[in-house]
């Protein structure tokens, strides 16, 4: 089976027009995203992600290498098709309403009939924006609300890759934390998500491999678990030891020839912290 | 083809939601209808001249009416679009750039004809309740009522009607060209009146050379088809003030221009797509 994403060589130059040179936005960048695969595109501002996104969309044409979406050249229809995208910003028409752009994307997919609206009315349910919060333009939701009606207009017609951008900019911690889910449930689902984040603690909760993009290329590539995991370090997490233990404990390790680097009860992550904090119908 | 038919429908409904739910165009409609019913209190004159001035107010309403709406809606088209950005998110489906622009275009017809009728409706009205006050005038004589009948209900204003229209989806097809290269809604503003003036003018510049028998080279002969070439032949469309001004038109003569017409739109819209397919966004 083909992979859900491949690129080739890919290179993206911008004319600035009147004479005034190129600039290099994305350079032999060859990566290949299997299917399932939750794949995060980490990089800081100017790094060539959404730039590398939008050759995968079509939205951009390389100036030289190939992409291809799921075996079909990016950009046909046949490759549009596979995918559904979140852009970073929410640049959604503000007269439609949130079922409304759902139905439109859906139009634009194609689809129609009784078909798209029990599909709309899903996916409200699912971003929590069914009932009268579905009926109000969008000019009056607030970021979050605005990235759960774009993903919903994004998993619209059932794509088998979803491309986030940013899905979490802007996002208040409980919304964040809502995004983060949805994107482990669509991987049950089988589907891919390839998003991009500056966030990097969210990244890793959720990516199975990364890309690390700077100035349009590429500078490491990998499973988290590889990239990550420090395999000359041992760490381990305890419960129930007296403080006269964890000083035997400590001797023993020195005894050992160990060198003990870090020693301590372990800190709760602060979101963790802040969502616990929340009443409970704030957290989701 | 029947998915490309409902993508294409699509665009064209959603751009016309997205004008009907603007203000700004509902205030055009209410102003042109205002002075047209307004158009109604000048009965200083006979009452031929009073459907004469009814009739040029009436079409001078309408058609300004519409080169304001098909300017304004085509130059937030495309560039507007980019410029919040909807248009990546409307582009990374399924959808043909040719389909959009076809679908842009189509949403922007279905709202000047939506205004055109509205307007055209207006007009009719003012043009029967004039009839109204004139035949119901004491001391009016039965002939006279004909002649008032016949000025009130003449069948060629409809000919001038569809001249009208087609000039104005002719005006917008070229909003839609130039929206399809533009970044700014000033560029294409700026643009399509210079080529609505362009269109205006060329014959009259062509009679006054071909009069003068002055010799040009070949360059400039070249140029000067190529500006025939390209730009309309707004003069074409003056068949609407001979219908204004109570002469006959040939409806053979207004289907012509209406031919005329569609093959422009037809041309303007195919450049249009081919040159937005290559274009970054």
């Amino acid at each position: 089976m083909s992979p859900a994403v491949l690129t080739q060589s890919l290179r993206k130059e911008f004319k600035l027009g009147w004479g005034r040179g190129r600039v290099l936005a994305v350079e032999a960048l060859s990566l290949e995203v299997k299917r399932g695969e939750v794949f995060g595109l980490l990089g800081p501002n100017g790094s060539g992600k959404s730039t590398a996104m939008k050759m995968i969309l079509g939205l951009l044409r390389p100036t030289s290498g190939r992409a291809e979406v799921c075996g079909f050249r990016a950009g046909t229809l046949a490759a549009r098709k596979q995918i559904g995208f979140l852009p970073e910003n929410p640049y959604f028409p503000a007269f439609l309403s949130g079922a409304e752009l759902i139905s439109y994307y859906g139009r634009l997919c194609g689809m129609g009939g009784t078909r798209l609206q029990d599909r709309v009315q899903e996916l409200l349910s699912l971003v929590r924006l069914g009932g009268e919060k579905g009926r109000r333009p969008l000019r009056t939701y607030s970021k979050g609300m605005l990235q759960r009606a774009g993903l919903a207009g994004a998993l619209v017609s059932d794509p088998e890759i979803i491309m986030l951008d940013e899905p979490t900019a802007g996002v208040d911690p409980a919304g964040s934390r809502e995004i983060r889910d949805l994107i482990r449930e669509l991987k049950q689902r089988g589907k891919t998500v390839i998003f991009s984040s500056h966030l990097l603690e969210q990244v890793e909760d959720v990516a199975d491999r990364v890309i690390i993009l700077h100035r349009g290329q590429k500078l490491r590539e990998g499973r988290l678990e590889d990239l990550l995991t420090q395999t000359t370090e041992w760490q381990v997490r305890a419960r129930g030891l007296g403080e006269d233990r964890r000083k035997e404990l400590h001797a023993w390790l020195v005894k050992q020839g160990a060198e003990v680097m870090e020693e301590g009860s372990p800190r709760e992550r602060l979101e963790d912290f802040f969502l616990r904090s929340l009443p409970e119908e704030e957290r989701r | 083809m029947r998915e490309s038919g409902r993508r294409i429908l699509a665009v064209a409904a959603n751009t016309f939601l997205e004008a009907v739910r603007q203000k700004v165009f509902a205030v055009m409609l209410i102003f042109a209808l205002v002075l047209l019913g307004g158009a109604n209190y000048f009965a200083e004159f006979s009452f031929q001249e009073q459907f004469k001035f009814l009739k040029d107010l009436g079409y001078a309403t309408i058609s300004l009416t519409g080169l304001l709406v098909g300017l304004l809606g085509a130059a937030q088209l495309i560039p507007a679009e980019i410029e919040r950005r909807t248009i990546l998110t409307a582009l990374c489906r399924p959808l043909r750039r040719w389909e959009f622009v076809v679908g842009k275009y189509l949403g922007l017809v279905f709202l000047l004809g939506t205004m055109l009728a509205i307007m055209a409706a207006g007009f009719w009205a003012v043009l029967r309740w004039k009839e109204a006050q004139l035949v119901g005038a004491e001391g009016t004589e039965a002939a006279m009522i004909q002649a008032i009948q016949a000025e009130a209900r003449d069948a060629r204003l409809w000919q001038a009607f569809w001249l009208v229209s087609a000039k104005l989806f002719v005006i917008s097809a070229i909003a839609v060209f130039f929206s399809t290269l533009a970044t700014s809604t000033t560029f294409v503003v700026a643009m399509t009146l210079m080529v609505y003036l362009i269109g205006h003018l060329q014959s009259v510049a062509r009679e006054q050379w071909l009069e003068s028998g002055e010799k040009v080279g070949w360059i400039l002969q070249a140029f000067l088809a190529g500006v025939a070439f390209l730009i309309p032949d707004f003069n074409l469309y003056g068949l609407i003030d001979e219908i204004v001004a109570g002469n006959a038109v040939q409806w053979r003569a207004t289907l012509e221009v209406m031919a005329y017409s569609v093959t422009y739109v037809f041309v303007l819209l195919a450049a249009a797509a081919w040159l937005f397919e290559g274009r970054d966004l």
